[in-house]
């Protein structure tokens, strides 16, 4: 049980980075990563909210959505699962608006550390796919936790390496038309063809 | 004779400087300084003392690449008529044919991406660096010899271009070239530079080099050592299948064995090695964090390992560092200044990196029998983060430091 659940994070962090092997959340990931300590911000926010919103979402969908869910409100033949995308994405605006009251009330400092960047998770495309991803793949409830959190944690392993590695370049004489995001996005494309170093492990 | 050069030179610097051709600066100063010693000084705030330019580091390791290059020419030769069926073959004839398929890659390796070194010198009006002069040279020798030449000369031009010059040239990269372009090949061309047709070298040679040899249809089974161990029924342990393929651990120490080209012989990269490690140009932390990093993880493979696991996790790990491009790797890629952390705490995570990673993809990866290439992408792109904390925790302790006083 431990080993498979260990399995599933590894697999989510390293083999299948949301990030550099599905190419999710790239908008947060491209524009957010010039400082290290602000992507290291972000990526804990992005952890934070993934694992919160994955697991409710799979509870939407497995009590409400999905073929056949309603059966305990005496709706058998009922299926919902057209309005999928529409709920992930408010449950998902609700909890980050949740979390952010949440930070903003108990933790001062750490919401000034986020700034602008918690309200901007929930258009992170990382999140949804999470919990589209879920529902393909027919996880479990304790799959889905390890998934979504994993999820996260790739996501904010990878930002914190391009951050580092933009730092790094500030002293690089680029050519000026690559300047900015140009050379970032031709980082991010060997960022993952480093990332394939892990592609065919079979956990 | 060196009057005559700079004579030469001395005349048509002019014509080059703000003359005619002035668009060819930067190939007539490479030239120059090919021939003469430079007498440039640096300018702006750092006051460099020494000899030691870049140029001088990197034809260090050209000469520390030379035991490597030799064994090579002869091992692909040997290996070559070995794959046709023919026995014992002389020691000239394999160096002559091992030489005859290597020098048109190096030369390919060397016209393609000077080529794309001095156009990026020309557009944005700088001198021609040294760099690829190791690059240029490392790349061929982690091929297979029969790769042909159109891929290599791609995979040369992804290497210099993506991989270096959009960066800002050498010194700025942030993956090795050399293995960036190798990487580009594996992915893009996976036919060409795997299966167990690889090593022949058949179109390559000439009739006169192999002595009418012909080809024997599957006269040879080519499988290298690391592709062995992988394809070995589970149960027997990888000593034993390395055996059965008919390699002993001398075998494999001293090369005589099919692989791509430069990475069979442990024991001509170790002379190598010294010649790295006695210049200081290549960093012995980083060259022993990488054999302890292997070391360390393929003996807790050992230890781990059951019957029922596959061959690889019985490997024990002095087999490990002789085999495949391990050794290649940790002495020529992974002491690259460039691409390297910088620090030297950073050195020391950046090695055990690789070597643990190396370890870990070949005994759990079934995609790829060799992990050190990958390992090394992987680590390069990782050290910027570990420099960027290993600095920030020296700067907290010296301010606790300070504090404290």
């Amino acid at each position: 049980m431990i080993e498979q659940y260990l399995g599933l994070a590894i697999k989510s962090i390293f083999v299948e980075n949301i990030t550099l092997a599905y190419f999710l959340g790239m908008c947060s990931f491209l524009a957010v990563s010039k400082r290290v300590e602000t992507a290291v911000g972000l990526g804990a926010a992005v952890v934070f909210v993934l694992a919160i919103t994955t697991p409710v979402n799979w509870l939407l969908n497995e009590f409400i959505l999905r073929e056949g869910a309603l059966a305990w409100a005496g709706l058998p033949n009922m299926d919902l699962s057209f309005l999928g995308f529409i709920s992930f994405i408010a449950v998902i605006a609700a909890m980050v608006q949740l979390v952010e009251m949440f930070i903003e009330r108990f933790s001062d400092s750490l919401y000034n550390a986020l700034g602008i960047f918690l309200p901007l998770i929930a258009v992170n495309c990382a999140i949804l796919g999470a919990s589209l991803f879920m529902v393909e793949r027919s996880y479990t409830f304790g799959e889905t936790v390890v998934f979504g959190t994993a999820s996260g944690v790739g996501f904010a392993l990878a930002i914190a390496i391009l951050a580092a590695i933009r730092y790094k370049m500030r002293y690089s004489d680029i050519p000026p038309a690559l300047r900015g995001l140009g050379i970032t996005m031709l980082t991010t494309g060997l960022m993952s063809i480093a990332f394939m170093t892990f592609a065919g492990i079979s956990l | 004779m060196l009057r005559f050069v700079s004579g030469m030179i001395g005349k048509f610097e002019p014509m080059f400087k703000d003359g005619p051709l002035k668009i060819a600066y930067p190939a007539f100063e490479a030239g120059e300084t090919f021939f003469l010693g430079t007498h440039h000084r640096s300018t702006g705030l750092t006051h460099v003392r020494d000899h030691q330019d870049t140029k001088r580091l990197m034809i260090t390791v050209i000469y520390a690449l030379l035991p490597v290059l030799t064994f090579a020419m002869w091992n692909t030769g040997y290996q070559g008529f070995l794959a046709e069926g023919v026995q014992s073959p002389s020691i000239v004839s394999s160096f002559l044919r091992g030489a005859w398929a290597m020098f048109p890659m190096i030369l390919t390796s060397y016209a393609v991406g000077g080529f794309w070194e001095a156009l990026f010198a020309m557009l944005r009006k700088r001198e021609i660096e040294e760099g690829f002069l190791v690059t240029g040279m490392l790349f061929p020798l982690i091929l297979a010899p029969s790769t042909p030449l159109w891929v290599l000369a791609m995979g040369v031009s992804f290497g210099v271009v993506i991989g270096k010059e959009v960066f800002g040239g050498v010194g700025m990269n942030i993956l090795n070239p050399a293995l960036t372009g190798r990487a580009f090949i594996f992915f893009t061309y996976p036919s060409m530079i795997s299966g167990s047709g690889v090593w022949d070298l058949g179109a390559k040679s000439p009739e006169f080099l192999t002595g009418g040899a012909v080809a024997l249809a599957d006269g040879y089974t080519g499988a290298t050592p690391l592709l062995a161990v992988s394809s070995a029924a589970p149960g027997t342990s990888a000593v034993e299948a390395l055996t059965q393929a008919g390699y002993s651990f001398f075998d494999l120490f001293v090369g005589v064995i099919p692989g791509s080209v430069g990475e069979t012989s442990a024991l001509a990269i170790l002379m190598g090695a010294a010649v790295i490690l006695l210049s200081g140009v290549g960093s012995w932390r980083a060259m022993s964090g990488t054999v302890i990093g292997l070391v360390g993880v393929s003996f807790l493979f050992n230890l781990l390992a059951g019957p029922e696991n596959n061959a690889f996790m019985t490997l024990p790990p002095h087999y490990h560092l002789v085999m495949g491009g391990f050794a290649f790797g940790a002495v020529f890629m992974a002491t690259d200044p460039v691409t390297a952390a910088i620090t030297p705490t950073g050195k020391w995570i950046y090695g055990i990196g690789i070597g643990g990673l190396a370890a870990l993809v070949r005994v759990v990866n079934p995609a790829y029998p060799e992990g050190m290439m990958l390992a090394i992408l992987f680590m390069n792109m990782f050290s910027p983060l570990v420099d960027y904390y290993v600095v920030q925790g020296s700067r907290k302790r010296r301010q606790a430091r300070l504090a404290a006083a």
